[in-house]
Formats: C-alpha cells, structure tokens, sequence
C-alpha cells in the first residue's frame, strides 16, 4: 500500500471508516431533501425558466433583440460562452491532470468539479448555438455528408475547430465522469431498499459487481481516459483563444492567447470549484472530506494561475506599445483608458489584485475570505472576456463604425438564465449523485485518514 | 339434422336450367370486367390486372389525391398572349424621361422590369446634368408604388368619379366666372411649355382677368430674380457655367445640391477639381451651418447669417480696391477678413473666369454679388447674358397677397397644383384660414396631404414616372417626360385636367406634340421632319437648340447698387440672442419627399444624422448651454425650445462642428403630416417595437417639426435667416439615431488621406501617398518591403487571370451627397430599418459614406506639446469646434484578395471568385457574424430581424407594403433573417453584362457593366471595371499616384482603391 509522510496533513479528518465514508455520502440521497433544497430549486428553475423563456424569444424573433449592432457582433453571447467554457476547465484539471500527477487529494472534489463541468460545458455550448443567426441550419457546421451539392465545412474557420474541441472535450468528460461514478453508483444499489430506486440505480451502475476484474479495469479506463483528458484540457481554451488570436482584429490578434486562455480558465474553474464546495461542504455535513486544506491547495492554485493571467496582461499592454503599431496600441489604450475603462479595471483588480490576497496564509485558509475572492474572480473572468470581446470590436480599425455595446434585458436574461440552469442541475446532482468519489475516498483512507495517521504513530 | 337442409338461389338452381348451368361454371360476366379491363375494353383473361393491383391503384390514387391536395397556394403568372414589342421578362428596358419636382431637375433613364419602373438614374449621353442625379431624385421611384397615394378623386372629403368631379368643378368655376368672381391657380415653378399654355387655355376659357396665376417655390430663390431687375432690369436667373470657373466663390449657397439648377452645375465644377489635370479651380466658401458644399471647399470660413450682407460688400470693396471701381463703406469688424482678402486675390487673378454666388434671398446682397461679377468680368464668360434659367421662378410677394385676397374674400376658387402651401408657407395659418373663405378649393395632390385635404376637391395627379410633361429648364433645352408605367390608380394628370376643365378633350400626350409641333421651326429647323424631331427627342429625353440672343447687359444700374450698399452698409442692427438659418437637407429638401424611407434613411451628409431634423448648434455653446455634447444609441440630444419672431418650436440640439457660434441651422422639410394627413407610412415616428408612436390624444405624431413658420418676410422676398431667436433648455431629452458616432480619423494615415494641389504638384509620391513599409528578415539581414510583396500564403494568382472586378474612388471628387447610398438601397433591395434600429447602429447601407472632421489635437503636436498620449487621443476624439475641415469617404466591401471574412466562416458562406469578388452566399450562412467581426472595414451587415416581416417594420420598409413591393429589384434575393449581406459589386449585373458579351461574342468592354453606385454618382468619383484589362479605367486609376488601399497594413488586398484626396488650398 501507498505510504504516506506522517508530516502531510490528512485528507480525510475524524474518526471515519469505510462505513462512515458510505453513509455519510449516500444518506442525502437516501433521506428525504431538507426544504432548503426545494426553496433554492425552485428559485434557479425559475431562473432557468426565465432563461429559456428569453432563448424561446430569441429564436422565434431574431438576433436584433440582443444588443450588438454593425460594429459589435459578438459581446454577452461569447463573453457567456467563453466564461462557461473556462469555467469547466477545473473539472477535468482535477481529475485527470492531478490523477496523472498522484494528488491524492483530488478524491474528495474530483466528482463534484467534474459534474460542474459538464454543466458548465453543456452552459457554454448552448450560445454558439442560439448566436446563430439561423440556429435552425446549425447541423451545417458538421462535415456531414448531404446533397446540398459538393458543400462542405471550412476547415479554416476557428470556430469550426471550436465544434469539434468543445464536442470532444464534453464527450471525454461526461464518459470520464460517468465512469467514475460507476462504482459509487453500485454502492447507492446496493443500499437501496425501494425497488425502483435500486432497480434505476442498478441500470446506472452497469452491473458493478466490485470484484478485483472490475476494478482492475475500472483502474485502467480511468488511467487511458486521464490521458485522453490531459491534452483536451489545453486544447479546448487554446482552440477557443483562437477565434480570436487567428482574426485581423487589434485586441484579438495575439499570439499570447492561447496560454494565456487556458491558465485564464483553470483560474476561474477552481473559484467556481471552490464557490461551490464551500456551500455544499457547509450544508452537506462534508467538511471532514473538503477540508480547510483542500482550499488552501485549490487557493494556491488559483494564485499561480491568477499570477500567470497578470503576466499576460502585462504582457500584452508591452507589446502593444512595442509593436508600434498604432491600431494595436490604441486598442490597449482605449482598454484601459476609454469608454469601457471601467470594465479594464474591474477586470485587473479582480483577477490581478484580489487572488494576490491568497498569498497570505491566514486569507487562503479562511473560508468565507475564499468564498468571496472566488465569487470576485467569476467577475473578473467575466469581465476579461468582455473586455477581450467588447473593446476590441467596439473600437477598431475604422473610426466611423466605432459604437457601443449596450445589453438588452434579453442578454441578460439569458446569461442569468444559464445560471439558473447551471445551479439547478448542480442541485439535482447533489440530491441524486454521490457527490464525492466515495469509493475512490476510501482508498485513501488508511493512508491519509486523521484516525490512521494517528494510529500509525 | 342442421345441416342436409339446402337452399336454392333461385328456381334456376332448383331446376338445372342450362343457363345457370352455363353461368355457375363463369362466375364473373363480361359486364363485370376489372377496372382496367372495363377501361380499356379488353378481354377480361388478358387482363394483368388483379385484386392486388386494383389496391395499388387504389392506394396510389388516394395518396396522389391527398398530396395533391397538400400543395401550397399556387400563385400564377399569366404569360402575355401576345407579348408587347418592348418587353422581355427579365430583360430591362430603359426609358429616357425627366424629373423635375419644383427643386431638383435633371434627364433621367428609367429602368422597367415587366413593365415596372425599379431603378432610376441620370442620363449621361443627354440632358444638361450630364447624368447627375441626387438621392432625392433616385429615390423617387419608391413614391410611385406608395399605397396611401389617392386612388381615385375626392369630392367633399369622399371618394368620387371623374365624371361627377369635372361636372362640379366646371360648373362651380362657370359660375364663378360668370359673377365676376377670381379663379386663381396656385402653382409651383412651372417650366414646362405645354402645361403653360394649357394654362392659357384655362385662362382664356374662365376670363384672362379673371383667372390669377401664382407661383410660388417652397425654397424660394426670388432674391435672385428681383436683385437681377433691379440691376439689369430684367427678373431673371442667368445659365451659370462652372465648367469654365477658375475661381469660385460662393456665399451660402449650397450648389453642390440644393442651389437652382444643382445637376447642371455639379459635373461642371467637378470638371476643374481633378488633380490629375494641369491645373484645379479654386472653391472658396463662406457660410453659417457646414453645408454639403461647404464641406468640400478648399476654404471655408464660418461666418454668421447676418453678416453675409457686409461680407460680401466688403468682398465688393476688395475688388474694387484691385480694378480700381469705387468702395462703399461698411463695418468689417468680426468678418474674416483675410479668408476674403484671399478669395479676392484669387477672383481678381482669375478676372473673366471666376463666379462668386450667394444663396441669400435678400435682393440687396445679390445686387452687389452681380456687381463683383460685372466688376471681374465674368457676365459674358462664366455667367451668360444670353441663356436664363428657368428654375424657381416663384414669386413670394405674388402669393404673399393672394393669401390676403383668400382672407379678404376676394378669391372665387383656388386650384393648387404642384404645391402644398398649406405645409410649406411661412403664412400656412392664414393661408388655411383664407381656404375657408373661397367657394371653390381644388387641389391637384397625388396625396391627402396638408393642403388637398382642405380642399373641396381633390383630382389626384398622376406620378411622374405615369406622366406626359415636356419641360423648358433653360433657354435652348427642351426635355420630354414620358410614362413608364400604365396608371396604377384611379388618377389623373394635372394638366388634362385643366384641360377638360377648359373643355378640352385631347389627352396630353397629343396636347404636348401639338405644342412642340408649334415650336417645331425653333427647336430644330423646319428642315427636319417633325416625328424625327419628337422620337429623336422622346428617345434621347431632350433636345438642346441653339437658341436666343442677348437677354441683359451686364452693368448693374448703379442706382440700385448704391441703394444696396447704402442698405447694408447700415448694418442689421445689434441683435441679442441666436440669429437662426433654416436649410434644406440633401435627404428630405423641401419636404416633398418626406414620406420617402429611403431618404429618411439616408444619413445627412454632414450629421450622418438619419429620420430627424434638429437644432445644429456650435460644439462650444452647447457646451455653455450645458447640453448633451454627443450622441449614441443611449447618449440621446438635450431638447431645447427655440422662439424667434413669436413662433415656438421644440427640437433636439445637436454639436454641429463648423457651426458658427452664435447661430443655430434648422433644416425645412420636416414634421409633415402634423395634422393627421395620410401621406405615407414613413412620415410618422415608430415606436421602438413597432407601430406608431402616438401622442397622449392618440395622434400620430409627425418626425420632427415643420420650420417653415420660421420664414421671415422681408420686404416681400422670404427669407431664411433671422436674428433675435431664444434658447431655452427643456430638460426633456430626444433618442438621435445617427449612423456614425465618431467623427474624427484619430491620426490614420492609412484610413483617409489627404494632400494639397501644390504638394501634388510638386512632390514625389512618397511625400503624399507613402507606401506601407513592413519590416522583414530576409537572408539574415532586417530590411523594409512593401506590404503588398508580404505574403505568407501561397496565393492565388490574380493579375492577369480572367476578369478582376475593382473599383476605384476619388476623395476628391466625392463630394459626400448620398446618391450612390440610395441608388445601391434601390438596386440591392437593402431593408429600410427605421430609427430605433438605426440608433442601436444596425443600418442596413451595403455602401456608407464616411464623413470625418479634423481634430485640433494630433499624435505630433501632443509630443511637441508634452502632452501625455492618453490625453491626446482622448482630445483627438473631439472634432474641431470652429471649422473643421471636411472629408467624405465612400466605403463599402472592398472585395480583399485576402478576405479576412472568407477563412473564418466556418461554413464557407462567404467565398472568393475567381474573379476577384468576395461573394455571400445568403442561402448557406448560418449567422455566426464571426465575418463582420474579423472585416476590417466593417462593412458586412447582418439581418437582425425579419425585415420583410417582422411587426418593427412594417412602417418603414417598403418590402412589407403589398404596393411597395413592386419597388424591388427581380435580380436580387430579398435576404432572410439570420444570414450576413453586404455589398456584391452588383454581381447581378456583371453577370449580365458577360452574359450579354457572349451573346455578342465580343469581350466585356470597358464602361459595358457599371455598379449601382457607379452609375449614379454625379460626379464621377466611383470607377467600376475590370482591372486585369490593361485598358481600363479603372486600370489606369490603379497606377496612379494618387491611389492607395485603405489599411494596407492589415494586408488584406482589397479590389478598392482610393485615390488621395486633394484640397487646392
């Protein structure tokens, strides 16, 4: 068995065994939901009604009842689509990055970050489709076969890559997250006595029968698929950046975009992450599972990614001025000191300044000091995104078509919808899914849990 | 027991007859044959026809019938039984006709598709507007097919009959004639010979004393008609010729588009403003609002309205100082005195070969501009002493006292034609009063509109493009105006009408040859046989003659020159408060065309302002007043209240740069249909989504507001600026939607540029046309290469390769006025959107006309300066407050050779031919808008909305009125919603114009295809051709000095070239 340095803090705090991991993760699900559950699904299902609501009118009415205009044809609905993106980097980072890496202390957020995940990456897939002009012909960005004569897909165009790098990445996601969950599913069968929730939870869990073979398996799946994962982790926001770095647009033509982006992603995954498991750790009795240890882990990460995202922005004001070309100059002049100056500088004190905060022990081991910088870098990276998009178009190369971008309720509507929608899946999972790795956490158990560290010495 | 019972069918059966021996073994009779057999009368074993394939029938026949009844409504096109001569489906037919509507005139060519009129544009080879057009008359086509025109006549308010109409008319004007009583016909300027001597008739027909006739113009330029019988002692217009004019100085008069006969003198100036020749003329302009003209002077000075009277005596005195005449006093303080000092220098340089114009109406200011032309020598050379114009020949004082005789009761019947007095009269109220007090008011209006209304009767005019008219514009030009179209409502044209009310039957058609019949020995010499005469003149639309003699002398009568100088040498007197222009807009003009979206969408050329009139205002007091400096979609105008003379109006106020301080400009033109007429769909406001904006009294309510009141009478003559108005903040704020919020170039070199005739002259091509230099390795040592020689793609061949569509602009010429973006909205069926949208900046122009001003900040003068580079840009966004220099900049898709747009559709919407054209491809673009974002240029726009449809537009695009529609061009696809358009090239005709090389065998020749915007630019800044022939213009444009791409730097190669603009400063 894997040893473990006494000197590591344990992962696991209390006096668990394998039987309290069980419980404590399955009774959730078994037990009946507490009213808090009912009064905050109803609230972000009706949000995400609102949401739909608004998509329903945009489709039924067109792309006018936005707020772009001739200059800025891309602005919330890519800001959204970019950030959700970003946002479900934390996921698959966690688990298979950190798997590949042995950090055991992924186990007890690895499955909640997944499901954020493919939420968020099912959030931000919703508008590239609805920012179709005709969402109806969506399917044509598919190199399918068909008999509109020798038509085929441009395999130049950035967002063509975009459908395939998004569509892999959920693909390998979900598979990867589901398989995690086999196991844990077998578990909740096993304790199930209703016979239609042990019947749905046994077609769920394939069979799981917990013998050496499967876990053997289980095992090598969740190593190849960790692999797969890896390389989709940078690829997906590379591929993303370059919408933008491959156009002719100040702002947008950078070579920087691609590192640039994906640090900018796992930065705001982990403060969703952590938004998230704050609250579920509090109201799900979790905290001996996501300790105060495993934020601090998730906090420094979120420093270096935070610090790397500075970087860049410095990076680009530089070369701005040391292209010396005077259209790229200008379009960082104008970031920070034009119009939209204010959502330059919500954006540097938010990703820049507030996660340096983390340096201090005393603020990245404190939770409701996280909870807040983690909800301020959400804005922050909302606002980079905005601000990459927005004052970039708004302001280019031929100053009789500079304009402004203003949101319409439909806009917002929809963003806050795909937050509802967001949370509301979010609460389903938590209600239905084991939402930590139980049988993975057992592994770790007898390594890095407090009762057998104690024991040990 | 049950079952040995037997039953027979019948005794037959019973018995074993033979017969049914016989039938039992056949069961089926011959008569009972299968479908198929019983059809075909065949033999009923020789049949292949079995129960199975009688199912199939049966179900085929039941599907075929049930599919058959699914089909959509069949919409049906009934072919000609006899086709007509002239006609071809989906061939044009062109036909030569005149438009003439009291302020523009000019020779046109109307495009007709299966017999409708769709496209209009100048006609080049006749005409004395040498193809000159404006926006107001391309866009005139679209009134044609306005549904709210009358469709049949209107007696008392209700719909009549002709018959029942004449019989009244002629009876009620019988007996006023007979009763002594006074029938006076109110008119616009009438330059058509027919329709005066059908006025003759109706004269002569009702008592020659009896039967007044007024004219009046509701832009009146009687200043000019009196100042010239005071001086010459005849009321006149002289010809103007700008084509021989070295120096031109113009006082307020915007020739370019709203000055007499503007398309005859536009191509004229244009003549001597190319930089490619030896030698430019010089354009020196002095004026209170930045006009359309002012705009593109060399030299331009802002001066208030009431001292263009001192201004242009002191120019007087300048010259006189140089040949020696005698001066006359006048105060010269706050005028400039050195802008006059130059303009002088270079008239008097130019002595014989200058023109100095003014638009003022005060007869005193035209009487000394007369004699500084008499003084430089010009009469006889620039300006003729033979020919006359024959434009607004109105006469304010004439119906100044015909309102009072209408309040006096002296006015039997009032019949108004061409006119709408009722709207544009300074006097409107009392005019509508007096209305009242005659017996008979018969209106000629194609429309209900302010006056028609009124009156007792309406008898609807025919549209112009319906019509017969001949037209006499100047001494020795006669035009002809034909029918282009069969009538599509119930109407009549105006002149048969006076003609059955003079009892005569003859149509007009045969009364306009029976005229020209007369006119026949001096229109073209008796040699020549009167029909080749008239189809030569109905094919060419005009027939120019050597005709008349000397009119005037030139020497103003001093008497009156004296009065005048002693008139303006007292001065106007202090006044306090804002002195007031009111101007036409090269859009709405004098409020004829207000219902027209076409032009209510089309952006002043100056505010880039669209839908709206304003208070234009200098940068610098609105600032003092504390009004909103800028305008946006969410950045609305402060309101203010503006009195002057007793009348009130409310308009919102916007920084006009170039504004003198100290005045206001209001445009005329708008806020028609105030009191509810039907006059268009397009005249009223909309609300944000659709509908009408309504008033608290559930009144439409009209777009912007009528400023004629305004019009000062002076002395008789109406005048268009006044003194004494009072500015009043309202608090209120009003949405301004504009298609360009940012007016200045921010140092972009690459974007615009602009140089003087002197450096042209005398520097070598990098001094004022530099070409972008890139820096690059090449084997290891850094060296500098032409953009255009970069490439990091292996690029397809395009020079010399089959057809390379292009198109080069000249800056110089490009005078900014708008008639390509109309000509390209009606030939590409771009949707109208209407205010809201155009304020959220979704217009929908394939071709937009940038207008930018100078900024008193550069990059260079801030580094002088130490002033910091944030600073400086900040301050290079602010437009020069007092007199900015102007500049117009065509842009459309520039059709790149690396079309950023075509590698990031992820669909490949969007393409390049191998011809050189970005091409769209409506029906395969899915909506990404990825293409607009990555266009340099931002030329692409993209349908938000269902504008064929969608509720929002219903007022204003004309593609959503059953009537309307009819407007739209066959050739090119009405784009849905959710797909990206943009400017083709007219692809639509280059495929027509090879399709008709081939036929003829023959390659494309240069000139054979031209583009919308091309065709109708009057002063020929827009070259469309093929540049891989080595002959073409175009070609040659490209190898010019002066041509650059615009943003070179990105790259991209565009097929649009501009040409450097060139100021002669």
């Amino acid at each position: 068995m894997h040893k473990e340095a006494a000197i590591r803090q344990p992962l696991i705090l209390g006096d668990k065994n394998y039987h309290d991991i069980t419980v404590d993760v399955i009774s959730p699900i078994e037990n009946k939901a507490p009213k808090a559950w009912y009064l905050l699904i109803t609230i972000t299902g009706l949000i995400s009604l609102w949401g739909l609501g608004c998509i329903v009118y945009l489709i039924s009415t067109g792309i006018g009842v936005w707020g772009l205009n001739k200059t800025v044809g891309w602005a919330w609905d890519i800001t959204n689509f970019v950030w959700w993106v970003g946002i479900g980097h934390a996921g698959t980072l966690i688990s298979a990055v950190l798997l590949l890496f042995r950090q055991k202390w992924r186990m007890a957020i690895n499955r909640s970050a997944e499901a954020m995940t493919i939420f968020a990456v099912m959030m931000a897939a919703l508008f590239p489709g609805i920012h179709m002009g005709r969402i109806w012909v969506a399917y044509w960005v598919l190199p399918l076969p068909n008999t509109f004569g020798s038509l085929w897909v441009n395999f130049n165009s950035p967002l063509l890559w975009d459908v395939f790098a998004i569509s892999t990445y959920f693909s390998v996601s979900l598979v990867f997250w589901y398989i995690g969950l086999i196991p844990d599913f077998a578990t909740i069968r096993d304790r199930m006595t209703n016979p239609l929730t042990k019947k749905i939870y046994g077609l769920l869990s394939f069979g799981w029968s917990g013998r050496a073979k499967n876990w053997t398996r289980f095992e090598e799946v969740s190593l190849v698929l960790a692999g797969l994962a890896t390389p989709l982790v940078f690829s997906v926001h590379s591929i993303v950046s370059m919408d933008f770095a491959t156009s002719v647009i100040p702002g947008w033509h950078t070579t920087i975009f691609p590192p640039y982006f994906v640090s900018g992603a796992v930065f705001s995954g982990f403060a969703m992450v952590l938004t998230l498991l704050l609250i579920m750790r509090k109201v799900m009795k979790l905290e001996n599972y996501i300790t105060i240890k495993h934020v601090e882990y998730m906090n420094i990460v979120i420093i270096v990614t935070g610090s790397i995202v500075g970087v860049a922005y410095l990076t680009e004001l530089f070369i701005s001025w040391y292209s010396g070309v005077e259209y790229e100059s200008y379009a960082f002049i104008n970031r920070f000191s034009g119009p939209y100056l204010w959502a330059y500088w919500s954006m540097m004190i938010c990703n820049v300044i507030s996660p340096q905060l983390f340096w201090f022990k005393k603020i990245r081991t404190n939770l409701t000091a996280t909870f807040i910088l983690s909800i301020v870098v959400n804005i922050g990276m909302w606002f980079e995104r905005f601000v990459i998009i927005v004052t970039s178009l708004h302001r280019d190369y031929v100053p009789s078509s500079w304009s402004m971008f203003y949101p319409t309720w439909v806009d917002i509507g929809i963003f806050l919808g795909t937050i509802g929608i967001f949370f509301t899946l979010f609460l389903l999972f938590a209600r239905f899914f084991p939402v930590l790795a139980l049988n993975e956490l057992k592994t770790i158990l007898k390594v890095s849990g407090e009762k057998y560290k104690k024991e040990d010495h | 027991m049950a079952s040995n019972k037997k039953y027979w069918v019948g005794l037959e059966e019973l018995h074993e007859t033979p017969g049914f021996q016989e039938a039992a073994k056949n069961e089926f009779t011959p008569e009972s044959a299968s479908v198929e057999e019983f059809l075909a009368g065949t033999d009923l074993n020789e049949s292949s026809t079995n129960r199975r394939d009688f199912l199939k029938f049966l179900g085929f026949g039941v599907t075929a019938a049930t599919l058959a009844a699914c089909e959509t409504p069949v919409i049906k096109s009934i072919p000609y039984v006899n086709k007509p001569e002239s006609i071809t489906p989906g061939v044009p037919t062109y036909y030569a006709s005149t438009f003439f509507d009291g302020t523009d005139y000019g020779s046109i060519l109307v495009k007709t598709r299966e017999g409708r009129p769709i496209f209009l544009k100048g006609n080049k080879k006749n005409g004395i507007n040498k193809g000159s057009i404006t926006a107001r008359m391309n866009s005139s086509v679209l009134s044609l097919y306005d549904g709210t025109r009358l469709k049949n006549p209107v007696a008392e308010g209700a719909e009549s009959t002709w018959t029942e109409v004449d019989d009244a008319i002629k009876s009620q004007l019988a007996s006023i004639s007979a009763s002594g009583g006074t029938i006076a016909l109110l008119t616009g300027t009438i330059i058509s010979p027919s329709t005066s001597r059908a006025i003759v008739d109706f004269r002569l027909r009702y008592g020659a004393d009896q039967v007044r006739v007024v004219s009046y113009d509701a832009v009146s330029n009687y200043g000019i008609r009196k100042a010239n019988e005071m001086s010459f002692g005849k009321s006149m217009i002289p010809d103007y010729d700008f084509s021989q004019a070295k120096t031109i100085v113009s006082i307020s008069a915007d020739f370019m588009n709203n000055w007499l006969l503007n398309t005859q003198y536009l191509p004229d100036y244009l003549k001597n403003r190319n930089p490619d020749a030896e030698w430019m003329s010089k354009h020196f302009h002095f004026e209170s609002t930045l006009s359309l003209t002012g705009s593109n002077a060399d030299h331009r000075a802002a001066i208030l309205p009431s001292q263009e009277a001192s201004l242009v005596l002191a120019l007087y005195n300048e010259i006189a100082k140089r040949t020696g005449a005698a001066t006359y006093s006048v105060t010269t303080e706050g005028l400039p005195t050195e802008a006059i000092a130059k303009a002088a220098d270079s008239l008097y340089s130019n002595r014989g070969a200058s023109l100095v114009i003014a638009g003022c109406n005060d007869p005193h200011v035209q009487i000394v501009v007369n004699a500084i032309n008499a003084l430089l020598g010009n009469y006889g050379t620039i300006i003729s002493t033979e020919a006359e114009t024959f434009v607004k020949q109105g006469n304010d004082s004439d119906v100044l006292n015909l309102v009072s005789d209408m309040n006096a009761g002296t006015i039997g019947a009032l019949i108004v034609y061409g006119v709408n007095p009722a709207y544009s009269l300074p006097n409107a109220d009392a005019f509508i009063q007096g209305l009242d007090k005659v017996s008979l008011t018969v209106s000629m209006s194609s429309w209900a509109d302010e006056t028609a209304s009124r009156c007792k009767f309406i008898c609807p005019d025919h549209h112009y493009l319906e019509s017969w008219n001949d037209y006499y514009p100047k001494t020795g030009h006669y035009a002809l105006a034909q029918p282009t179209i069969s009538q599509l409502y119930n109407t009549r044209q105006a002149q048969e009408s006076l003609l059955r009310w003079s009892g005569n039957d003859v149509s007009y058609h045969d009364y306009i040859k029976d005229v020209w019949q007369n006119y026949a020995t001096s229109m073209g010499g008796e040699e020549l046989l009167f029909d080749d005469l008239w189809f030569n003149a109905l094919r060419n639309g005009s027939l120019s003659v050597a005709e008349g003699g000397s009119i005037i002398e030139p020497t103003v009568n001093p008497e009156s020159l004296q009065a005048a100088a002693a008139s303006i040498g007292k001065g106007s007197g202090t006044s306090e408060g804002f002195e007031i222009i009111l101007y036409t807009k090269v859009g709405i003009g004098d409020g004829t065309h207000a219902t027209n979206p076409w032009l209510q969408e089309l952006p002043d050329p100056i505010s880039k302002i669209t839908w709206d009139n304003y208070i234009a205002m200098n940068p610098a007091d609105v600032e003092q007043f504390g009004f909103n400096m800028h305008y946006g979609q969410e950045l609305p105008a402060s309101v203010a209240k503006l009195t002057v003379g007793g009348k009130t109006i409310e308009l919102p106020v916007i920084a006009q740069p170039g504004q003198k301080r100290g005045s206001v400009a209001v445009a005329l033109g708008y806020g028609r249909g105030a009191n509810q007429e039907n006059i268009g769909r397009a005249a009223f406001r909309t609300k944000n989504y659709g509908g009408y904006d309504l008033d608290q009294d559930g009144k439409l309510r009209p777009i912007g507001v009528n400023a004629y009141p305004m019009v000062e009478m002076k002395d008789g003559v109406m005048m268009y600026h006044s003194h004494g108005a009072k500015i009043e903040a309202t608090g209120a704020t009003f949405p301004i939607a504009a298609t360009q919020t940012h007016h200045t170039l921010m140092g972009r070199d690459s974007v615009v540029r602009e140089t003087t005739f002197a450096i042209l002259k005398s520097s070598p091509r990098s001094v004022y046309n530099p070409l972008h230099l890139l820096a690059v390795h090449e084997d290891g040592l850094a060296t500098k290469k032409d953009v255009n020689d970069v490439d990091i793609w292996n690029a397809h061949p395009v020079e010399g390769v089959g057809h390379r569509w292009g198109m080069s602009i000249d800056l110089s010429t490009c005078i900014g006025c708008g008639a390509c973006v109309t000509s390209c909205h009606s030939e590409n069926n771009v949707p109208v959107v209407g205010k809201d949208e155009v304020r959220r900046g979704r217009d929908m122009h394939w071709l937009r006309i940038d207008r930018y001003y100078t900024s008193e900040q550069s990059l260079e003068k801030a580094t002088a300066e130490g002033v910091g580079v944030i600073q400086a840009y900040r301050e290079m966004e602010i437009a020069e407050f007092d007199n900015p220099s102007t500049v117009h900049m065509p842009m459309m898709c520039q059709h790149c050779n690396h079309a950023p747009c075509e590698t990031v559709c992820p669909v490949a919407a969007t393409t390049h031919s191998n011809e050189g054209l970005n091409q769209m491809t409506y029906n395969r673009c899915i909506g990404t808008r990825y293409c607009a974002n990555n266009c340099p240029y931002k030329v692409r726009r993209f349908n938000w909305f269902n504008y064929k449809a969608y509720a929002k537009f219903t007022e204003v695009n004309p593609a959503q009125d059953e009537m309307a529609r009819m407007v739209l061009n066959p050739d090119v696809t009405v784009r849905a919603r959710g797909v990206m358009e943009k400017c083709s090239m007219c692809v639509q005709r280059i495929q027509g114009g090879k399709l008709a090389a081939k036929m003829k065998g023959e390659a494309v020749n240069d000139g054979s295809i031209i583009t919308a915007c091309a065709e109708a630019c009057p002063t020929d800044a827009i070259t469309f051709g093929d540049l891989n022939d080595s002959q073409s213009k175009v070609r040659a444009h490209e190898n010019n000095d002066r041509t650059y791409h615009a943003l070179a730097e990105v790259g991209v190669k565009p097929n649009v070239s501009y040409k450097v603009k060139v100021r002669n400063v």
